[in-house]
C-alpha cells in the first residue's frame, strides 16, 4: 500500500542522530514541542484522509467513527484530526459525528448518484458528481436530473471525456460565500 | 450547484426559490472544473488549494469576474 511505502521512505530519509545540528537545551525542547508534533499530525491527517477515501471507494460507504477509531487505535487523535480535516471543508460531519461529506463523495444518498463499474456512489452536487470519475480516473454514469423540472439528464464519462451531454450548471452562491451555508451551496 | 436543461429552466428555478441568478457553466466547463479540483485528491501530498490557486483554476476554465472571486 502507498502509505507503507511512504512510511518506509520517511524512515530511510531520517537524518542520523549525529548529523543533526546541535542546539541548546532550550532549543531542543522547543523543537521537540513543535516540529515533531506538527509532522505527526500532518502525517496522521493524510493517513486518515486516505483511509476514508479508500474505504468509501472500496465499500461504497463512509467508514463509521468506530471503524476509524479501531483502525487508528486512538479516538483522541481521530477526533482532533477530523476537526482539522473539516476545517478545510472537504470533510463535513453529521450531527451524530459520522461523516456527511468527504468531497467529492456524499456519505448519505443524494440526487446525484454516480455509477463506476459495479460500484455506486453519491456526489454532493453536480460538480462533485463529475468529481468522482475525475478523482478515480474511471468511466462513470451519472443519473442526474434537471434541478427545475426533474427531467432525467444522464451524463456519461468515457476515457476522460464527458460525452454528448446537453445542459448547463448553475451555481447559486458566489464563490466567496460557498462555505457560509455549505448545505445550500 | 445544480444541473439544468437550459437557461430558461435556471430562470424558472431562481424565480421559484426567490434567488438571484448566479453563475452559469457549460457542462464541459463543469467537467474541467471537476478535474481541476479532484484529480489529485488521492495523492498523499494533497492539500487544499490556496485562494490564489483556486482563482487561477477558475480562470483557466474561463470562470472570471466578481462571482468567482474568493479574495475579499
Amino acid at each position: 500500500m502507498p502509505e507503507k511505502v511512504v512510511e518506509g521512505n520517511r524512515k530511510s530519509r531520517r537524518p542520523r542522530r549525529d548529523s543533526r545540528p546541535r542546539l541548546s537545551g532550550r532549543s531542543q525542547l522547543d523543537i521537540r514541542n513543535r516540529y515533531p508534533r506538527q509532522k505527526i499530525s500532518v502525517n496522521f491527517d493524510a493517513r486518515l484522509r486516505l483511509f476514508i477515501y479508500r474505504h468509501l471507494i472500496a465499500k461504497c460507504r463512509a467508514p463509521s467513527i468506530a471503524e476509524m477509531a479501531r483502525h487508528f487505535k486512538s479516538q483522541k487523535h481521530l477526533d482532533v484530526a477530523l476537526q482539522r480535516l473539516c476545517a478545510s471543508h472537504a470533510f463535513v460531519l453529521q450531527e451524530n459525528g459520522d461523516l456527511w461529506r468527504a468531497a467529492p463523495f456524499s456519505a448519505v444518498p443524494t440526487a446525484f448518484p454516480v455509477k463506476v463499474g459495479n460500484r455506486s456512489y453519491y456526489g454532493n452536487c453536480i460538480w462533485d458528481a463529475l468529481g468522482i470519475p475525475a478523482m478515480l480516473g474511471q468511466n462513470a454514469r451519472i443519473d442526474a436530473s434537471c434541478g427545475c423540472c426533474n427531467l432525467e439528464m444522464l451524463l456519461k464519462v468515457r476515457n476522460g471525456r464527458l460525452l454528448g451531454s446537453k445542459g448547463i450548471i448553475h451555481i447559486a452562491v458566489p464563490a466567496r460565500d460557498w462555505y457560509k451555508d455549505i448545505v445550500f451551496t | 450547484m445544480l444541473l439544468f436543461r437550459s437557461e430558461q429552466h435556471v430562470d424558472r428555478w431562481c424565480k421559484q426559490w426567490n434567488r438571484p441568478r448566479g453563475g452559469i457553466l457549460s457542462l464541459e466547463q463543469g467537467w474541467r472544473l471537476a478535474k481541476e479540483w479532484y484529480s489529485d485528491r488521492l495523492s498523499p501530498a494533497w492539500r487544499p488549494k490556496s485562494v490564489s490557486e483556486a482563482e487561477a483554476a477558475f480562470a483557466r476554465i474561463g470562470l472570471k469576474g466578481e462571482f468567482w472571486k474568493l479574495s475579499v
